[in-house]
This record gives structure tokens, C-alpha cells and sequence, in this order.
């Protein structure tokens, strides 16, 4: 039998849009519930803490670049 | 004592190398048994006879090469053509910065492949077991989609999952293309393609180098080569091909539409993200597991934070030895015989079609979405959906800024964008599944 491969094509392509969609509506109601229940559940607070760090390592080089120039004027004054 | 071993064993060494010179002495008659003497001018012309320059002019009637049987057209001037086309290919990959990663293998792969004689993309040469190695078996495409995986943030989508839909409505490419190619076959009298065919060459909408070439090793392998260039050129042309669609399918308002900005994204969410694609893969479509999965762990093993060594491989180190593989292994089917037939520039046609019907596909979806909910989507990142990441969607950004330069649309292109390899990656799973 002779299949006509244009109204072949056109099947497929309604069952793969179909499924495309599908998998994604899918998604994304799934990722909508998920962010939901997270942010319900689990809130992020990591936030809090973050500015005070860099500030204090910002601190720790400076007196650490003062330290090794102090060690090496002391070297060459040897 | 010891004096008396060593002079034994001096006995036995003399021994053994009179026996062994006498055996040579009768192997010396039959040593040059398959040489006969020639002269000067017949050593010359024989050396002739092995060069190139004679296996492209006096080709052979019925010469086998790479599993095919080679014309003699293809064996002498259609070399020379596809030399010619691997040149321009590193014209464009080198002076134009066409997709160079990619283009510089497939092109040296192309013009190793044609050099006459040494059969190097045949099953004995190094192209050709690379190229059974991990392009027939599929294997190298699902090594890179590990590295994209790793590559790959896909917070913007998970803070706005609704954009996926774009991702989706770009595979219209894919199917497009695919009845476009059957059209071909039915009106014009040189063009075949079968059913397998039309489907490999549909996927290079996608806009994804990796599930195109997947998709062809399964269903179309003879056409790999012109199917594999045909994506990556494509690829390359993203930012020609799509503005012109874009700003023909929308208006100057829709054009200049602020979107609000993205919420922050937990690394929770991000840490399930892969897992939660899983899930939904296994229930509705195991034949695109392959691809999906490879991606997903790619993207668990950055997004869990605490195996850094092995992500930062995966994006790096195998992302890039699997490319020069996957190049120059793809190259290898730029050989004459398979890529001077008029199927190609069926091929090199419909891929355009894919890209811009995908992009249409993408652009149109938006303005339909926004006319049933209030949050307004700027059409423009719509046609980010066709993969391409992240070339389609800083496309989108560049023409959200041409129009007003304060909006920055890059974040919520990389929605679709990301989705679109999802998207992509489905659809492959559906064409593989019709013709299980």
C-alpha cells in the first residue's frame, strides 16, 4: 500500500507538538508546586550572613600586605 | 663453581647462533621472491601510481571506499569540491567566527576524509573508528549534552517556569520541517527522503548540535554529515537568520515590553531541578532519557556544589576532547561520495525552513500567552525557544536594547532558551519512539 507521506508527517507532527506541550505544561505546573512547597518549607536565610565576611577578609589582607612589607624592609635591613 | 656456569651457558649461546645462521642461509633464496628488478623510469612510475595526484585523475572503475562504492566522478573531481568546500568552511569558521569549536573539526574531518588512497574515514583509518567508536553508538552526543548539563543554569527557568512554553512552541521547527521535507519528496522529481529521513533532517530545528546528530545516527546515518554541518552552520547563523523574523512578526510596542525581574532562586529548587525533569522523562517518554538524563546529571553534579572536580571536568576537560572527536568524526561523512548528492541541498534548504519556523513557532506563542494572562512577555526572548543556547537569546537581548537600550532581556531569554534543549531533547525521544 502506498502511504501518502504528507498526511503521515502531519500526524506526526500533531503528536509531537502534543507531547512536546505536554512535558511541558507538565513542568511547569510541577516546578510551580515545587517552588510553592520549598518556600513553604524550607525559606533561605543563607542572605544574613554573606556581607559580613568579605568585609573581614578585605581587613585580613590589609594588615596581611602590612605584615609582609614590614618582614621584607626588615630582611633588606639586615 | 661459578666459572663453570658461565662457560656453559658461553657453549650454549655459541650453539644457538650456528644453527640460527645456517637457517638464514637457506631463507636468503626466497628473500626478494616478490620483487623483481626494475628500472629507474619503472620505479618512477610506479611511485606515480601510489600518488594522489594519479588516483584523482585516472580514477578506478568499482573502487570501494568507506563501505561505499565510489564514482569515478567522486573519486577525481568531487574530491576536489569537497576539499574546495572544507576550505571555505575554515574561511568561515576562522575570518567570520562562524561556530569555530565545532566547524574546525567537522571541516578537517571533511578534508582528511577526502584524501584519495589512504581511506581515512574507511573502518581501518582513525576517523573511521572514532566514528564507530562514539558516533554510531551514539555515545559522544550524550557526553556533550553532560557537559551542557554542567554548563547550564536553569535558575532563570525555574523562576519562571511559564516561559517554557516558548521552549515548546520553537520545536514547531522540528515538525515543520519534517512534513517540508516530505512536500520535497512528493513535488520535486531528485529530492528522496524517507519517513527516517524527513524526521533526522527535521531535528536540526532543534537548533542543538548533539540531539541533531543523535537523532541522525539512528535514523538517517548516511545522511549524518550534511545533517550535522547543516545544524552547526545554522547554529552559527542564528543572529542572521532570526532578527528579521523577529521584527516582522511583532509590533514597536510589544517590542519595548519591561518585564518584571526575576525572583532569586534557591539552591534547593536548583538541586531538585534535574531530578524533577527526570521523574517527568521516565513517566511519559523513556525514549528521551538518554539525552535528558545525560543533561540531568551533568547539571545535578554543579547544582549539588560539593563534587566542584567533577562538574568543572564535565564542562570543561570531556566537553572539549569529546568535541574535537565529534568534529572531526562527523567530518568524516563529508566524504565525496555521501555529500555531492542532491539530498544535501534538500538538507541545507529545510534547515533553514526549521530555523525559521522554529523561531516564528517561538515569537507567536509569546503574543498568545500574553493574551490570556497579565503578566506581559516581551515576544522577543519567544524566539530563544529554538535552543542555540546562548547565541538565540542574546539575540533577543540585542534586539529588546536596539528598541529601548535600558531593557535587559538576556536573563528572561535564558527561560526559553534553556527549555528549548529540553524541548529539543523530547521531541527527539518522540521521533525515536514512532519508528521503534
Amino acid at each position: 500500500m502506498e502511504i501518502n507521506l504528507i498526511a503521515e508527517t502531519l500526524k506526526f507532527l500533531v503528536l509531537g507538538m502534543s507531547t512536546v506541550f505536554m512535558f511541558l505544561v507538565l513542568m511547569v505546573l510541577v516546578l510551580n508546586l515545587q517552588s510553592k512547597i520549598i518556600r513553604k518549607f524550607f525559606p533561605h536565610k543563607e542572605e544574613v550572613s554573606i556581607p559580613k565576611r568579605p568585609i573581614a577578609q578585605k581587613g585580613n589582607l590589609a594588615v596581611i600586605a602590612a605584615i609582609a612589607a614590614s618582614l621584607q624592609s626588615y630582611k633588606k635591613s639586615k | 663453581m661459578k666459572k663453570l656456569i658461565i662457560s656453559w651457558m658461553f657453549f650454549l649461546g655459541i650453539a644457538c647462533m650456528t644453527t640460527s645462521l645456517m637457517a638464514s642461509d637457506i631463507a636468503k633464496e626466497d628473500l626478494n621472491k616478490d620483487y623483481k628488478s626494475k628500472s629507474v623510469s619503472e620505479l618512477f612510475s610506479s611511485l606515480y601510481e601510489s600518488t594522489g595526484l594519479n588516483a584523482m585523475i585516472n580514477p578506478q572503475e568499482g573502487l570501494v571506499s568507506h563501505g561505499l562504492k565510489v564514482s569515478t566522478f567522486n573519486q577525481g573531481a568531487g574530491r576536489v569540491v569537497m576539499i574546495a568546500i572544507c576550505f571555505t568552511l575554515f574561511y568561515l569558521a576562522i575570518a567570520k567566527g562562524f561556530e569555530p569549536l565545532l566547524l574546525i573539526p567537522i571541516a578537517f574531518g571533511g578534508f582528511l576524509a577526502n584524501i584519495p588512497v589512504a581511506d581515512i574515514a574507511g573502518p581501518e583509518g582513525f576517523l573511521g573508528i572514532l566514528f564507530n567508536i562514539g558516533i554510531s553508538t551514539g555515545l559522544f552526543p550524550l557526553l556533550i549534552f553532560m557537559g551542557v548539563g554542567a554548563m547550564t543554569d536553569f535558575g532563570p527557568l525555574i523562576a519562571n517556569p511559564k516561559t517554557a512554553l516558548l521552549g515548546g512552541a520553537a520545536q514547531l521547527g522540528i515538525f515543520g520541517t519534517i512534513v517540508g521535507a516530505a512536500v520535497l519528496t512528493e513535488y520535486t522529481g531528485f529530492i528522496n527522503f524517507s519517513l527516517k529521513d524527513a524526521c533526522a533532517i527535521g531535528i536540526i530545528g532543534g537548533a542543538d548540535g548533539p540531539t541533531s546528530i543523535f537523532v541522525a545516527t539512528r535514523l538517517a546515518p548516511e545522511l549524518l554529515g550534511a545533517i550535522a554541518v547543516a545544524a552547526y552552520s545554522y547554529m552559527a547563523l542564528v543572529p542572521i537568520i532570526q532578527p528579521p523574523i523577529m521584527r516582522a512578526l511583532t509590533s514597536k510596542e510589544e517590542r519595548l515590553i519591561k518585564m518584571e525581574q526575576l525572583r532569586e532562586v534557591s539552591k534547593l529548587e536548583k538541586i531538585i531541578f534535574p531530578l524533577t525533569i527526570m521523574v517527568l522523562c521516565i513517566i511519559i517518554l523513556p525514549d528521551a532519557t538518554p539525552l535528558i538524563g545525560a543533561l540531568a546529571f551533568g547539571n545535578f553534579a554543579r547544582e549539588s556544589g560539593v563534587i566542584k572536580r567533577l562538574s568543572e571536568t564535565m564542562e570543561n576537560a570531556l566537553i572539549n576532547i569529546v568535541t574535537i572527536f565529534l568534529g572531526l568524526s562527523v567530518g568524516s561523512k563529508l566524504a565525496a561520495e555521501k555529500f555531492l548528492v542532491p539530498e544535501t541541498l534538500g538538507i541545507l534548504f529545510l534547515g533553514l525552513i526549521a530555523f525559521a519556523m522554529g523561531t516564528a513557532g517561538g515569537v507567536i506563542m509569546a503574543q498568545i500567552m500574553n493574551k490570556f494572562s497579565k503578566q506581559k512577555i516581551n515576544p522577543l526572548i519567544g524566539s530563544a525557544g529554538v535552543s542555540a543556547v546562548p547565541m538565540a537569546a542574546r539575540v533577543s537581548n540585542k534586539e529588546g536594547m536596539k528598541e529601548d537600550p535600558t531593557n535587559m532581556l538576556l536573563m528572561h531569554a535564558m527561560g526559553p532558551n534553556v527549555a528549548g534543549v529540553i524541548g529539543s531533547a523530547v521531541a527527539a525521544g518522540v521521533l525515536l519512539s514512532i519508528f521503534k
